[in-house]
């Protein structure tokens, strides 16, 4: 009689256990989910401010008549790349717009007239703004996959995890540069 | 401003400050709700050994105690706190929206017409800290007009979540400082620490009234019968519960600071926008004390504030009564958060 209590209250608290990890899993898949979308949202954002941006700079100077057409490029690659699920080629692409979005910071510093222009403080803050929450997205985006990863390989929870795989156990990956990149961002240096 | 030179950089795991202060919050917590449930016990103690004289003689405390425990006696007085208790936070949790801008003169950044390009910053700065901590609303975003530098947060939900800035500290830090500023509040928010406070503090209100009732009651019964022992105990726990209520609040409001801290490093990956927005703050408050202790106290309900502030005035000397500022103060001394965030600070 006892000993079948026992049992059952074993059970109950081990199947409540499997049943909060299975909810908490599925929380974490989907916040990280939910940031890899928040990514595409900034990149969505970023691609259409530089657009109107890069149309009020061109008014200044003739630097910007390419560079509207560059950015345009390669965001078609990176969306390309992104429908190919080619995720190493589409951050390539991301990369280089982020280069231009500095190239703009610097013309602005060039042209005081700018710089002292309302507007284009306006606009400088925007690309700030912009690229800020560019990388915020990702860095919530490596947070949410480091919790998951975290949670999904520690003891007892692993367990449950091998008996849902195709459920609870994604591979999801951190948001990076590819190894050439940063061989290349490591021995840059600021020539003056 | 050469600040920098007197901070020397050291190493720093945010991951770990934030484990460890969340581990001291849970102690301070849990026994604050171990003090509530034992005054409950010591009140059913008391009413009990009142009323069961004439049936079993006179039953020590520990009987009443054992039986109190399993519930031979029914515990009325504690469930009956628990109760008020729980209806209390409820109600708190619900009516706590605006008390945080109490007597400031203050305004709300409208996201669809920005005043001007720093309303339009500060929003900015905000919103981005927003993404990096993944929070699922944007808090509303006020700015108080007064010269001093100071900033707080306040709520923990898409209703009340809110953060205010002084037209001072705007315009004193430079972009990246107002966003480690604001990355401390949003902490705040992120970690649900008013919630913990607010818990915290009623728990502590309560307690108190309780006290007192049992007090007086112990006083100025007629109670033949008083047990003698439990009086003492009453009474020696009337004055020495609220000290360690206050001392108990205290530590938890720093903990929570240097947890605020370690977050603002987490959602930025940089310590030293932090750092450098501290020592500009502190430094301005020290030049400016005379004046900021007189824009603080010609502030009506100042004291509602002062836990959630980014910086403590009264650490800068403001209101300066501070001889034990160590254990009587809601945050941690400057050098003390700059060594939590990683830097030594030579003064």
């Amino acid at each position: 009689m006892s000993t079948g209590i026992i049992i059952l209250i074993a059970a109950v608290i081990i199947f409540g256990f499997i049943v909060i990890t299975y909810n908490a899993l599925i929380a974490l898949i989907e916040a990280v989910r939910n940031n890899q979308k928040q990514v595409d949202i900034q990149l969505d954002r970023r691609f259409k401010v530089f657009e109107s941006l890069i149309e009020v700079v061109k008014k200044y100077m003739d630097y910007e008549k390419s560079t509207l057409k560059d950015v345009v490029a390669l965001r078609n690659q990176a969306q390309a790349a992104h429908a190919r699920g080619d995720e190493s080629s589409r951050i390539e692409a991301e990369n280089k717009i982020s280069a231009i979005a500095s190239g703009l910071s610097v013309v602005f510093e060039q042209y005081p007239d700018l710089k002292a222009n309302q507007n284009a403080l306006q606009l400088q803050e925007e690309i700030v703004n912009t690229e800020n929450k560019l990388a915020y997205s990702k860095q919530a985006l490596n947070d949410s996959i480091e919790r998951y990863n975290a949670t999904k390989k520690s003891f007892f929870t692993s367990i449950i995890v091998g008996f849902f795989k195709g459920k609870l156990d994604f591979d999801f990956p951190y948001w990076q540069l590819s190894s050439e990149k940063i061989a290349e961002q490591e021995n840059y240096t600021v020539k003056l | 401003m050469n600040s920098n030179n007197s901070l020397q950089p050291t190493s720093l795991d945010w991951r770990e400050t934030i484990r460890k202060n969340n581990h001291k919050t849970f102690m301070v917590i849990f026994l604050f709700f171990l003090i509530y449930f034992a005054l409950g016990l010591l009140v059913d103690v008391y009413l009990y050994s009142g009323t069961h004289d004439s049936m079993y003689g006179r039953p020590s405390i520990s009987e009443i105690v054992i039986a109190l425990l399993t519930f031979k006696l029914f515990p009325i007085a504690t469930l009956i706190m628990l109760g008020i208790a729980g209806i209390s936070l409820l109600i708190t949790y619900s009516a706590y929206d605006k008390i945080m801008l109490l007597g400031t003169d203050y305004h709300e950044i409208d996201p669809n017409n920005f005043l001007n390009l720093t309303e339009k910053q500060l929003y900015n700065v905000v919103e981005e800290i927003k993404i990096a901590a993944g929070l699922r609303f944007m808090p509303r975003v006020y700015i108080i007009e007064a010269e001093y530098m100071n900033a707080f947060a306040s709520g923990y939900s898409e209703k009340s979540a809110m953060v205010a800035i002084t037209r001072g500290l705007m315009a004193k830090l430079n972009r990246a400082e107002l966003q480690a500023v604001m990355a401390h509040e949003i902490s705040h928010i992120r970690h649900m620490d008013i919630k913990l406070t607010l818990t915290a503090s009623i728990l502590a209100n309560l307690m108190v009234i309780v006290l007192d009732l049992l007090f007086y009651n112990a006083l100025f019964s007629r109670r033949s019968d008083r047990n003698n022992g439990l009086a003492i105990v009453i009474m020696v726990l009337r004055y020495l519960l609220p000290i360690l209520n206050i001392l108990l609040l205290l530590y938890l409001s720093r903990t929570r600071e240097y947890s605020a801290d370690a977050g603002c490093v987490e959602l930025m990956r940089d310590n030293q926008s932090l750092a450098t927005a501290l020592l500009k703050i502190n430094t301005d408050h020290e030049a400016n004390a005379a004046a900021y202790d007189q824009a603080y106290k010609s502030t009506p309900h100042e004291n509602v504030r002062r836990e959630a502030y980014i910086f403590d005035p009264i650490q800068a000397g403001i209101e300066s009564t501070h001889s034990f500022s160590d254990l009587f103060s809601t945050h941690p001394s400057l050098a003390d958060r700059l060594k939590a965030i990683g830097f030594i600070f030579n003064k």
